[in-house]
């Protein structure tokens, strides 16, 4: 196909998924029931995360369509199943949430909350009457819960994970229950997270389908092979002819059947080998060398064995479960998040990885402070530890706060304080004072670490308040 | 009122007790059996009869 054609086509094919989006939802009557259920999730995300990387996961989708309208054989109908999904209030909803943004006035409620009470509301209508009851007593709970200001809270959450961190494990490998998968739980995994490693030690991928492909056991097989990676070896016999000089390759039918390859697929990946010529003769593949010689051939015959046929760099193995309430779900092992959401079929709103920093560049930094809290959060309760959410969600914040994903500790954040005395306090004292010395730093005495050095009061709790004469009125007396 | 904060409130109260506990007299009226200058700084304080307040600054 022309370059210039297909450029022509992907714009066409754009303007098409636009304007589909900006039509009304309620278009096409498959996907009516699945599409509240995605709305919801989207709505949560939303919530959850910024804007942000709702909008960016959106871009992706749109991207994804314009790679597909390359693909010429998929039907029209599937191509309505990956468009993008416009996140679409009901007017009820929309109403409900106007009434108690009018009744908050100058107050706010955390999202999430909102939207729980809107649920509420609309599922019984009685309780509209009592809207504004209902906002009273839940700000006043919600207020009550507010922790207060000059609150030690960073203390407090390091000695929250701190505690029962050290209740755990040292070294637990473990067989995620049927899936069999390798995975790092425990400490390790924990210290993997807490240091923003940027390839963890056993990457992993959940991956979830949409509506139709989940149901469907071939559907969900397809997209498994799409993504698990297959080597030449797997599914061909190489056999080097040392005396022609040629290398022949008989594909395995059953394993190509199994893996849905075809052997003009497997032509199309060996012609990328450079110096060789390769042809079809009986179901075979035929490779003649440019030029005779044994040593090439030898070396052709080792890249041979090595090449990659199907799938995507970094999966190793793929393994697809049934599970209850909602369908087949591939889990993987290795994980390659960009090139995943490519494959369609797979829901890019839910489908994770353990692969803190992949999130973090395909998705975003809020997806990743939310992986990073998701992540620490399942270490410590799969091993049975109770840690308030809040407390990681804080280290979370602070690994997050830059825009990059920071590591804790000499590499991260606390290497990366301003107060010289603060770094002195924590680690390689004596080199941090050489350099801030050599420099003529200076320190604002803003932290505790640095006012307990100097012997002050710390700027936290009852040390951060500052008193003064009331001279109005006075009472009493 | 204004709503103080339980570091603030602990602060207000330590520091009128400590001119209590230096012979400072009593805003209110306080039984006779309250002898603790702390005591008698929480009895004040619920009474808002404490000429002190706090500065609320917006750091950052």
């Amino acid at each position: 196909m022309p370059k210039k054609s297909v450029s022509a086509k992907d714009k066409k094919e754009e303007k098409k998924t636009k304007k589909q989006v900006t039509e009304k939802p309620d278009e096409s009557p498959i996907k009516k029931t699945p599409k509240s259920k995605i709305e919801k999730e989207e709505k949560k995300k939303s919530s959850e995360t910024s804007k942000k990387t709702v909008k960016k996961s959106v871009k992706k989708k749109e991207k994804k369509v314009k790679k597909k309208s390359t693909v010429e054989e998929i039907s029209e109908r599937k191509k309505e199943i990956v468009l993008p999904k416009k996140i679409e209030e009901s007017k009820e909803r929309r109403e409900i949430r106007s009434d108690i943004n009018k009744i908050l006035k100058d107050k706010s409620l955390s999202l999430y909350i909102i939207d729980d009470i809107i649920t509420r509301v609309t599922e019984d209508k009685k309780l509209k009457t009592k809207l504004k009851d209902i906002i009273s007593k839940t700000l006043a709970e919600y207020e009550k819960n507010f922790i207060d200001p000059a609150e030690a809270c960073g203390i407090i959450g390091a000695q929250s994970i701190g505690e029962p961190g050290t209740q755990m494990t040292m070294r637990t490998f473990h067989y995620a229950g049927v899936a069999e998968i390798n995975v790092t739980l425990g400490l390790p995994r924990l210290i993997e997270i807490v240091d923003a490693r940027s390839i963890p030690s056993t990457p992993m991928m959940n991956i979830y389908l949409l509506d139709e492909y989940k149901l469907s056991a071939d559907l969900a097989k397809d997209v498994a092979n799409q993504i698990e990676i297959t080597n030449l070896n797997d599914v061909a016999d190489i056999e080097a002819d040392l005396t022609n000089l040629t290398i022949l390759i008989k594909p395995d039918t059953k394993t190509m059947k199994r893996k849905g390859s075809k052997i003009d697929d497997l032509l199309e990946s060996i012609k990328k080998i450079k110096k060789i010529d390769a042809k079809i003769e009986k179901k075979k593949i035929k490779i003649t060398l440019d030029e005779p010689s044994y040593k090439k051939l030898l070396n052709v015959n080792e890249s041979l064995k090595d090449l990659k046929v199907k799938g995507i760099d970094g999966i190793k193995r793929i393994i697809i479960r049934k599970e209850p309430e909602e369908g087949y779900v591939i889990y993987s092992e290795g994980s390659n998040l960009d090139k995943v959401l490519e494959i369609e079929g797979v829901d890019p709103y839910r489908t994770t990885t353990n692969d803190i920093q992949a999130v973090g560049r395909v998705l975003g930094i809020e997806a990743a402070r939310n992986i990073i809290i998701q992540e620490a959060y399942n270490t410590l309760m799969e091993q049975g530890l109770n840690v308030d959410k809040r407390h990681i969600m804080l280290v979370s914040d602070v690994m997050t706060s830059n825009g990059t994903i920071k590591a804790i500790g000499r590499h991260g954040v606390s290497g990366e304080k301003s107060s010289v005395l603060s770094r002195a306090a924590f680690e390689i004292t004596v080199n941090h004072l050489l350099d801030a010395s050599r420099r003529g730093e200076l320190d604002t005495l803003g932290g505790v670490a640095e006012n307990i050095i100097v012997g002050q009061p710390v700027n936290l709790g009852t040390g951060a308040v500052e008193l003064v004469m009331k001279r109005s009125k006075k009472k009493g007396k | 009122m204004l709503q103080y904060t339980r570091f603030e409130k602990a602060r207000i109260i330590g520091a009128r007790a400590l001119q209590i506990s230096m012979g400072a007299p009593s805003l209110i009226k306080i039984p006779k059996d309250v002898i603790f200058p702390i005591d008698i700084a929480m009895l004040e304080f619920k009474e808002d009869a404490i000429p002190i307040t706090v500065k609320r600054v917006e750091q950052l």
